[in-house]
Formats: C-alpha cells, structure tokens, sequence
C-alpha cells in the first residue's frame, strides 16, 4: 500500500522537511513513532541506521520540556522499518498548532502507513491507578488553538489515482482494529491497560481541582497536554493512528496531592516496558485489514 | 520569554526609586472596589502609566494606579483597577503586576472581582471566598518558553488559594456578622456576558460564579510562589431561568455598597498575617 499525502496537507514545509530527513536517510519507514514523557528510554531498543536531531530539519520545533531530548531515530524496531520522534514539542511552549502537527506530516509524507503515539497523562477515572496504560479511543479538545493555516481539504472519498489514504475517510481517529490490538497484547502479558477517553489541555500547570472534576464530567478518563494535535494531523493526512498514555497519578479531588514533574517522569519511565511492548507487538504483527468503510456509519 | 525578566527588573526599580519598604502583601481590587485604596497610609503611588512595561487600563470603572503604604500596620501594595483579557491584552501582559509584587518581597496575593452568581443560593452583594478555580479562559500566562527563575514549568495546582486563609476569611465573616460563602468561580474571556445556555454549563461542570478576571493572575501568583487569597462580591445573580437584562449601572451600585464587607474581610485576613 503505498502512503502519500493528501493535497490539502502537503506544503513546501513538510517537503523540505521530508527531503531533509531523505539526505540522511533514505528508506521509507513502514511505522511512525512519538516517544512522550519518560519514553525517552524507548529509542534504546531501535536498531539505529540514522539519528537526527531537530534543529538539522527545516521548519521542525525545538523541545523545551524536561525529559524530551529532540532528535528523530530512523531504523529498525520489531522487524520493521521505522522513524520515531524521540521528544516531543508542546503547545505550552509557545508552538502553533501547526507547527506541532508538522513532525507528523513530514513522517507521512516520508511514507510511514501507522502512527503510535505515546504520552504521560493524568488520571481522571478513579478506577486506574498510576501506571497503567491507557488505549486512546477518543479524545477531548480543550487546547484552544488557532485553525492551522491550511488550504481545505480535497474531496474526500474521490479516488484520485495519485491519493491513497491507509485511513479510510471519516473514521474514528484512533484506529479502531489497532486499538483492540493493542488491549489484546496487555491481556496476553498480564498488565492493566484500559481503553480510554484522553482530553488535551494547554497547560503548562495541572489542572485544579474543581479543573479536575469538569473534565472528569465531561467524559476524559485522562488529561494531558499532548497528543491531540498529532493525532488530527494523522487523521487529515490518512495515517491510521494508535495512542498510549501512561497514567502517572490519578487526580483524587477529594483528597488532593501535589503533582511534582519529577514524579510524572519516573512514573512514566517505570512504565515504559509495557508501552514499548505493546508498541513492539503492534509495529511487529501484520496490521489488521481496514474495516470497511461501512462500519463506521 | 525570557525577556520578561528584564522587564520585572525595570518595573521593580522604578517603584523601589520612591518606595524603598519591602510589601508583605500585594492587592489587586476589582471592578468598583477601588475604595480599600483609601484605607491604606500612602507613601507613595504611581499611575500605570509611569511603571515600564505595565498596560493601561482602559476599562472605565478602573483607576489605574498603584499605591504602597500601610494598611493597618502591615505594607501593602494595592493596584486600583486592573487589566483583562478581554482589553486585549495577553494575560502575560495582565499579570506581570503579580511578578512585580513577587519580586519587590511580597509573600501574598489578595485578589477581589465582581461575579455573576450562578449558585442559587448565593444573593446579590454576597462575598464568596474563592475556594478553587475553573480556567476557561482559552489560554495561560505561563505558555512560552519557561524562565526557571520565575517559577517552575509545571506549577502544581491541587491548592492555588490556601484553605487556611479560606477558613480565616470565613471566620472573620461569622465573627462581623457577613454573608459569605466557599465556593469556585470559573474565568471565561468574555467580555459579553453568558447566555441562558452557558450559564447552565458552567452551573454544571461545578462553578459558583463567573467572571473575565483573577485566574491569570492567581496562575501566575502559584508559578512564582504568592500564597493567595480570592474574594469574589456577587453583583448580580445568573439563574437561567430567572434572567433579566444585566445592568452596569446596577452592577456597580450593588459592587461599591458590598465593599465596606469585602474591606472588613480583606483587612481581618491581613491582621492574621501580622500574628502569624
């Protein structure tokens, strides 16, 4: 199946960036990989052909935040090709909206087919505990940003010849036959992980308590500052998309704690065996069929 | 960023050029509550205008001056009138008296704004003791590059008013005999107030009152480490399904006659701060 982008998204940006990556690089990866918070360890188990860092790619955002280093690491994960975004920018730093989606398209247009992101987030659902791993089914935007300047879309469903999208137009987000994937492997390994609605935030600081028990309200299992605006990039550019998010503390209103950093990057860190094998897992199996387009009506 | 530091630094030295005292508590007063200014020994004020870097307020029911001086004893800086999102500015630009104040030694923030009350048990000209907050704004003065000198990059939030002093303002409220409550107020950018529909939804998701101000300034009062106190003077009631017409008038009329209460609790709060 072969990857390319939609006309409404590709732009000289992703181009030069993608031609960039190409000058150091130039395979085309199979999977797309975001390492968030505490993942950083992940990159350690890819089979390294190539390491670049974000400031030698056109247009890429610099990451500011502690535990992000900020380069991208192409090469071999789980008998796979792959890229993954080792550090992640957020919209806390000042980014744009779509200068935070750019990363993605640029993985795309370099021809990855599934994109797994991965993120540090707080837990709402009393019923989780601190790392777990939830399984993103949906998400919430309360991140406010201003549209990225993009030309609209092109007609959807119109086969072009030139535009195949591994995503079928108007399906869930977050790939429905990845997602159970996903759940299969933590029930084999014997770990908890949950299907979950995740509500992105602008941050930078946790949320209050009352903030708490809106978005708990409103139907978020977890809340974080990431995630969302990759996730709608992957959908406008027809990558089939996979998130998980580690809960690193769960918001008990009631009885409140402080949330420290350190503590939500030695959480996450601690987790990170079952991410990374679910992620090892789902880039290593044969990805399942599509469900045809009906399904989603 | 990180330019911000600078601009701190230079406000700092044009207040420390006629007023050398080191503030315990810096005071922001709201819509129509400009009279606690008037209590406070002046030794020195300035308009806006003549603080580097400080907006101008354009609101009309705000003065736009900052006075230091004892109150009851105690230095204080307060700022008669205030700056709001809805003004146009960014709620970096709206908070840095906060950073000001830190910087010049103030160890609390007192905050004050009128309120729509949403609860329907409050009644206009009631004080609510800010208990927690909802931040609707859309946006957060700390987005950007972080300055760690400033304050961390993740402020943690599980208690951005201190419940002691909740509890301390509470008392002095039952000791003089005023009808305050505990409550949250949730901050959107307004400026047009609620329809019958939002005030339903921010009834919902757990808000007592509604207003355009105080949470940036709070945010940025945990990042840099102000302890803070909130006072919220209910000047009209949001039933939905009760609803007339807001009047500004009236909302100020019903602002300035609370504020000989507001003014007993503010100063009852600050007297606890010179025993303890």
């Amino acid at each position: 199946m072969s990857a390319c982008l939609d006309p409404g998204t590709a732009s000289s940006e992703t181009s030069a960036a993608a031609a960039a990556v190409r000058r150091c690089w130039d395979t085309r990866p199979e999977a797309a990989l975001v390492l968030g918070t505490g993942l950083h360890r992940l990159s350690g188990w890819i089979r390294t052909e190539a390491e670049i860092p974000y400031a030698a790619v056109p247009h890429f955002p610099r990451s500011t935040a502690p535990g992000h280093s900020g380069r991208l690491v192409c090469g071999r994960f789980a008998g796979k090709t792959i890229v993954a975004l080792d550090g992640r920018c957020h919209g806390y730093e000042g980014y744009s909206a779509a200068t935070l989606m750019l990363p993605v398209l640029t993985m795309r247009e370099l021809g990855a087919e599934v994109l797994i992101l991965s993120n540090a987030s707080g837990g709402l659902n009393p019923s989780f505990a601190s790392g777990d791993v939830v399984v993103v089914s949906d998400h919430l935007n309360l991140m406010f940003w201003k549209p990225p300047p993009w030309p609209p879309a092109g007609p959807r469903g119109v086969p072009s010849g030139a535009v195949v999208c591994d995503r079928q137009p108007g399906a869930p987000v977050y790939d429905p036959a990845l997602v159970s994937q996903a759940l299969d492997v933590s029930r084999r390994e014997g770990f908890a992980a949950h299907r979950g609605v995740y509500v992105g935030v602008t941050g930078p600081n946790y949320e209050t308590r009352a903030e708490y028990r809106f978005l708990r309200q409103i139907g978020a299992d977890v809340v974080g500052m990431s995630t969302v605006p990759e996730a709608v990039a992957a959908a406008r550019c027809g990558l089939r998309t996979l998130a998980l998010s580690i809960v690193t503390n769960v918001a008990r209103p009631d009885c409140p704690e402080v949330v420290r950093a350190e503590d939500v990057v030695r959480d996450a860190e601690r987790a990170e065996p079952h991410v990374r094998t679910i992620m090892a897992q789902v880039v290593a199996d044969p990805w399942p069929v599509l469900p045809a387009a009906d399904k989603t009506s | 960023m990180l330019e911000l530091y600078d601009r701190i630094q230079a406000a700092v030295a044009a207040i420390r050029s006629r007023w050398a005292t080191q503030p315990h508590a810096g005071i922001i007063l709201g819509t129509g509550l400009g009279g606690l200014a008037q209590k406070i020994a002046v030794e020195a004020a300035f308009d806006y205008e003549a603080i580097p870097h400080f907006p101008r307020s354009t609101t009309p029911t705000h003065r736009g001056r900052l006075v230091c001086g004892h109150l009851d004893g105690l230095p204080v800086m307060a700022m008669e009138g205030r700056f709001h999102f809805y003004e146009g500015y960014s709620l970096k630009e709206i908070s840095l008296p906060v950073r000001v104040m830190r910087a010049l030694g103030a160890r609390l923030l007192v905050v004050s704004n009128a309120c729509g009350g949403m609860n329907p048990s409050y009644r206009c000209g009631d004080i609510m003791v800010i208990e927690d907050h909802i931040n609707l704004m859309g946006d957060n003065p700390l987005i950007g590059v972080n300055d760690d000198r400033l304050g961390p990059r993740f402020p943690d939030m599980s208690e951005p008013y201190e419940q002691k002093l909740v509890a301390r303002a509470l008392e002095v409220a039952r000791r003089e005999g005023i009808r305050a409550h505990r409550g949250v107020f949730v901050a959107v950018p307004g400026p047009n107030l609620e329809t019958r529909a939002e005030y339903r939804f921010l009834r919902g998701i757990g808000a007592d009152v509604v207003g355009m101000s105080t949470v940036p300034e709070v945010i940025v009062a945990v990042h840099c480490g102000l302890r803070v106190v909130g006072f919220s003077i209910v000047t009209d009631m949001c039933l939905p399904d009760e609803l007339e017409p807001a009047n500004v008038e009236k909302i100020i009329a019903v602002a300035n006659e609370a504020e000989p209460k507001l003014c007993a609790l503010v100063m009852g709060v600050l007297a606890g701060e010179k025993v303890s």
